[in-house]
């Protein structure tokens, strides 16, 4: 794992503005820095709300920020106060995994899949074979041409997730994606992300508000307050890869590490 | 912060008025840019094709003083309210019926649905035929065209009514009657009054166009006869004369609208 | 009551062959009526005389006729060109015009009064002026044609380009998309079942309109027929017309949904009620 840091976020708030009452508008986040190197899978734990969501947002420069800087490698901070000027997924450099899987609805799961490689113009015989495999990965084969409508709602979150995987953006954001599925569901999903992440070691920002999740798939967690949001705790996941998805909380550091983080939680 | 704060909700507030002096502007620039192709048209055109805005106005204040204008506005209006009343009372009625009678609605049902397509202004030339020249016809046409969207509202609110309601009332008490007057006709109060909304300036129109196929009375008959003479200012204003009136009767229907929906949630809180 | 009765007895555990039961029944009184309404009309033809009824064979044999020597068809053929050219020419503009303004919001408001206006104006209303001003041919019956179906398919076409999920085209940016292609791939998609609603409410307008007017004032087409027949007391002549009229509207309904359910496979079907409904 190189050093080299891939995303900084550094001082970034989010305010929003009130239109009804007169009282000071809702600081978000406030003051929020963290730094990510190239190649980590970072968790980051909150309370559920729309704090992380904004984070992220923000990140994948969907939202404007208030104040604060996002930097992508050593490049220039991108300008994320003003709305005419926001890049969102910094050209193809930041993907996000969205909470709703964000499906075409008129798209078969196929071309659902290809679609990121159709509208950036790369799609050829190479990436229609890579998303063939990433079908198969995930257990989507033989579905290539249903339409949303008629997957389960882990089969859509499959889908989105291997949309984002398919043209290889250097970081990617998710926000809590297997949060609506059910606990077996979540459990394959998460090996399923581990494995595809181990074949190309992509620098990750895992936002969920399980502890345990936090825990099992990062190599490093971050831990948000409340409203104004801002890091308030970092760990190092000492769990040594790969790691048993379903047996993780027998592993001898996942207690004393639960705790830690717990007691931060507000 | 707070001087950041009251800095960034002025800047909003700013630009909403901004917007909402922008929007105004460019609707009375988009009236003003409408007479004045109006009135170059007319230049250009010649007065058989387009009629002078001028004259057209003109035209329209010395039939009004004259009572001319009145007098058939009066008598369209009147047809309409007669046709509407009689197309609603069906409308309304028939649907409580066959309520009582599901086995002849399902056997009727595919022919009522079959006769929404035929268009029933082409109908009128056979309603004259049986009814004659006076308003008979015309009431007909009027009366069908009203009937059929408030008896597909009427129909489909009763169909549409919450069973869970109707099994509450039924639980407390309440008569097969009371059932019909209070649950089934509230339910379906909203898609009633979405249906008159529809109907009342359908029945102005179709009173229009009725009289330009029969009879010699009425703002149809009034654009009619002014096209069969050529005189094309009278065909404007009695266009002119005719739109007015509907948007107006569009615009109350709206005003009303949104005045009865705004009790309406209240209400139910009664009911429960 | 006794239609809630009915719902009651599909409840209980039967359910399945009580309704196929209530199924069968429906379609056997249905064609029990349309015997019943054939054979009252035809008793009404020797009752009241063909003069006011027409007779139901009559109408029969004389529309085989037609559709055989082709006078029919000529007629029918002229209708439904003019609904369906003044269709195409009033449904283009008022498709295209939402999406050429969705990124200036500023211009619907300024125009919403206007289209609220023309959509509420009772446009049949202009049939004369249109006659006045391009005579008795098609000309006028498409144009009026046109101005009728413009305002309603504008309405569906706005209603579509603004029920845009605004997440899909967030997701569609950050995957790369320009805005040609978030306008191809996420607003047209999502629009088209809209607009495909303003067609279906559009069509039964297109060819009223096209009657109407050509009862008015026309020398060809089915409302001509009608209206020739009408004051030739041909009161079976005005039924063929009316019947062929009918079949027209049946036949390009059927069109329109055909259309409809090809290029919309990809609807679950729950919103597919909840669209036809609006």
């Amino acid at each position: 794992m190189s050093t080299q840091t891939l995303l900084e976020v550094r001082d970034l708030s989010k305010r929003f503005a009130s239109r009804e009452s007169r009282d000071a508008a809702l600081w978000v986040i406030k003051d929020l820095s963290f730094s990510v190197p190239d190649g980590e899978f970072l968790t980051i734990i909150g309370p559920s709300g729309s704090g992380k969501t904004t984070l992220l947002n923000m990140i994948a420069q969907i939202d404007t920020a208030t104040g604060g800087e996002v930097r992508f490698k050593s490049e220039p901070p991108a300008p994320i106060s003003d709305p005419k000027l926001l890049n969102p997924g910094l050209s193809c450099r930041i993907g996000y995994v969205t909470q709703e899987d964000n499906l075409l609805p008129w798209r078969t799961t196929l071309q659902n899949v290809l679609f990121p490689l159709t509208v950036q113009g790369r799609l050829n015989d190479e990436t229609r074979a890579r998303a063939q495999t990433l079908i198969r990965t995930v257990g989507l084969a033989g579905f290539e041409n249903h339409y949303p409508h008629e997957l389960s709602g882990g089969m859509r979150k499959r889908a989105s997730l291997i949309r984002t995987l398919v043209y290889d953006p250097p970081v990617i954001l998710m926000d809590e994606p297997f949060g609506a599925l059910d606990a077996q569901t979540r459990a394959v999903l998460q090996e399923d992300l581990l494995r595809l992440w181990e074949l190309g070691r992509k620098t990750i920002v895992f936002v969920t508000h399980d502890i345990a999740e936090a825990i099992a798939l990062g190599d490093r967690t971050l831990v948000l307050s409340r409203a104004p949001a801002k890091v308030i705790g970092e760990h190092r996941i000492s769990i040594p890869r790969p790691r048993d998805i379903r047996g993780i909380m027998s592993h001898p550091d996942f207690s004393a590490l639960y705790q830690r983080i717990r007691a931060q939680v507000q | 912060m707070t001087t950041q704060d009251t800095a960034l909700d002025l800047a909003e507030s700013a630009h909403l008025r901004w917007r909402q002096y922008a929007v105004l502007g460019g609707r009375i620039g988009l009236a003003i840019l409408f007479f004045i192709v109006w009135k170059i048209g007319a230049e250009r055109a010649g007065p058989i094709y387009v009629a002078d805005p001028v004259l057209v106005f003109q035209r329209i204040v010395t039939d009004t003083m004259s009572g001319e204008l009145v007098r058939h506005v009066y008598v369209t209006l009147r047809l309409s309210i007669i046709g509407f009343a009689i197309g609603c009372f069906f409308g309304v009625v028939l649907p409580f019926v066959l309520r009582r009678m599901p086995r002849v609605t399902a056997a009727i049902e595919p022919y009522i649905m079959a006769s929404v397509g035929v268009p029933k202004y082409a109908l009128v030339p056979l309603f004259i035929l049986w009814f004659g020249i006076d308003d008979a016809p015309k009431l007909w046409l009027i009366g069908l065209l009203v009937f059929y969207p408030v008896f597909i509202a009427v129909f489909a609110g009763i169909r549409n009514v919450d069973r869970r309601l109707v099994n509450m009332a039924r639980v407390v008490g309440a008569s097969e009657s009371r059932i019909s007057r209070e649950v089934i006709w509230n339910s379906l109060l909203s898609f009633f009054f979405a249906s008159l909304k529809i109907a009342l300036p359908r029945a102005v129109s179709a009173a229009i166009i009725g009289e330009f196929l029969v009879g010699n009375e009425g703002l149809g008959y009034m654009i009619e006869y002014a096209r069969q003479n050529f005189d094309t200012v009278g065909v404007f204003a009695g266009i002119v004369v005719a739109t007015v009136i509907v948007l107006i009767i569009n615009a109350a229907l709206v005003r009303i609208d949104r005045h009865i929906n705004a009790w309406r949630p209240v209400e139910r809180d009664m009911q429960l | 009551m006794s239609s809630l009765g009915q719902s009651q007895a599909s409840d209980r555990p039967t359910a399945l062959s009580g309704r196929l039961l209530a199924r069968a029944r429906a379609h056997s009184d249905q064609i029990l009526v349309l015997i019943l309404l054939f054979a009252i009309w035809q008793a009404l033809s020797f009752w009241l005389t063909v003069y006011w009824v027409g007779s139901p064979w009559g109408v029969v044999t004389r529309l085989y006729d037609g559709v055989v020597n082709g006078a029919i068809l000529m007629h029918a053929g002229f209708t439904m060109s003019e609904a369906i050219i003044g269709f195409i020419i009033g449904a283009i503009p008022a498709v295209a015009l939402p999406f050429l303004l969705r990124r200036l919001p500023i211009a619907t408001a300024i125009l919403d009064p206007f289209m609220v206006g023309g959509y509420g104006a009772p446009k049949l209303a202009l049939a004369p002026l249109f006659i006045l001003w391009f005579g008795i041919g098609i000309e006028s019956k498409i144009a009026l044609v046109a101005i009728t179906v413009f305002f309603i398919v504008y309405f569906s076409a706005l209603a579509g380009v603004r029920a845009l999920d605004s997440k899909l085209v967030q997701m569609a940016q950050v995957a790369g998309a320009n805005e040609r292609d978030v306008a191809r791939h996420i607003v047209f998609p999502g629009a088209v079942p809209y607009i495909f609603t303003g067609f279906r409410i559009a069509m039964p307008y297109s060819i009223g309109g096209a009657v109407v007017a050509e009862i008015i004032s026309a020398n060809r087409g089915l409302g001509y027929l009608i209206q020739l027949s009408a004051m030739n007391f041909d009161t079976t002549g005005v039924f063929v017309a009316l019947v062929a009229v009918t079949i027209i509207v049946f036949v390009m309904n059927g069109v329109v949904d055909f259309a409809e359910r090809r290029l919309l496979h990809w609807r679950p079907a729950s919103d597919a009620k909840m669209q036809s409904s609006q």
